[in-house]
């Protein structure tokens, strides 16, 4: 009888899982639908949007870009060179102003890849194809992602230059 | 035999006529120069859009404007020589410029910072219908 009983357990334990995994893919599908709903209604608006977000991303790019090469060539470039005319050594700097130097050409190709994204993401017709829109929004999206993570790196690189430039002032 | 017979009587030359290809010639001559300019030039195109020179080149025409090129010039001045001394003043010196660039640069990065393409600020986040008339239906 307790057999039975525990079996029983076990398939009604199966069988709400079964019914709660449905409709919680019932209720994504619904939301999806909703969402692409919402882009065929609003493609216009969403375009005119997308055209603003791609002309405000290239100035602060440009900007941003501009920022970082003057950081890197004529501010860390040449204390190492400073450096080395006063015969102090320091490899941690001279690393450093080389992992920054890398990092901003990953800043640069990241940004070539968002760009990209978002032309093309421009050019989909959003109320005849809003599936393959918001298929190419969540791709444009991680892609975004990426440039803010290469700032972030490039910002990290600099705290972790200033604070040897610091420990480097003291000991002179 | 009588093929080359025939040949040499239709020839041009042998009749004592001066040939009369040459505005043909050098029409053949100005399109094909205009299908090798178009190809190389397609090319170059190409190669420009797909290397993504295009998003960084900031003389393209319209690309960034003269005002907002000249404010970017302006802005950044901040430059540490390469000859002298170094001393704590002269690195004091430097931490500062570093510091007035990035707080400069901060405000660009801001922008990076927050998500204009979230549903959200596109104006397409699903909202749950069911939800909202159970909403309605409890005001009423």
């Amino acid at each position: 009888m307790t057999k039975k009983r525990n079996i029983f357990r076990i398939f009604a334990g199966f069988l709400a899982f079964f019914v709660a995994a449905f409709q919680l893919n019932l209720t994504f599908a619904k939301t999806e639908q909703a969402k692409l709903d919402k882009i065929q209604q609003n493609c216009s608006s969403i375009k005119i949007q997308l055209s603003q977000i791609q002309k405000n991303d290239t100035k602060n790019r440009v900007q941003l870009g501009s920022y970082f090469e003057s950081i890197n060539t004529d501010l860390m470039l040449n204390l190492n060179l400073r450096l080395v005319k006063n015969n102090i050594t320091n490899p941690e700097l001279t690393s450093l102003q080389s992992d920054f130097a890398s990092e901003r050409e990953r800043f640069k190709n990241d940004y070539i890849g968002y760009s990209q994204e978002l032309e093309s993401l421009l050019k989909i017709d959003c109320k005849a194809d809003p599936t393959n829109f918001a298929k190419h929004l969540n791709k444009t999206r991680t892609k975004r992602d990426a440039v803010y993570e290469s700032i972030e790196r490039l910002n990290e690189l600099l705290d972790k230059h200033a604070a040897t430039v610091k420990d480097l002032k003291e000991t002179l | 035999m009588t093929f080359f017979k025939n040949h040499k009587k239709q020839s041009p030359d042998e009749q004592g006529e001066a040939p009369q290809n040459g505005g043909r010639n050098l029409c053949i001559l100005g399109i094909g120069a205009l299908i090798v300019a178009i190809i190389t030039t397609s090319i170059s195109l190409k190669i420009y859009h797909d290397t993504g020179d295009v998003y960084l080149d900031r003389s393209r025409p319209g690309f960034i404007s003269d005002e907002e090129k000249h404010q970017t010039e302006e802005n950044i001045k901040e430059t540490f020589s390469e000859d002298g001394e170094i001393d704590a003043k002269v690195l004091d010196e430097y931490l500062q410029k570093l510091e007035q660039m990035r707080k400069k640069s901060d405000d660009y990065i801001k922008d990076f910072t927050t998500n204009p393409l979230s549903d959200d600020q596109l104006g397409i986040e699903a909202t749950d219908e069911s939800e909202d008339s159970s909403e309605v239906e409890d005001q009423v």
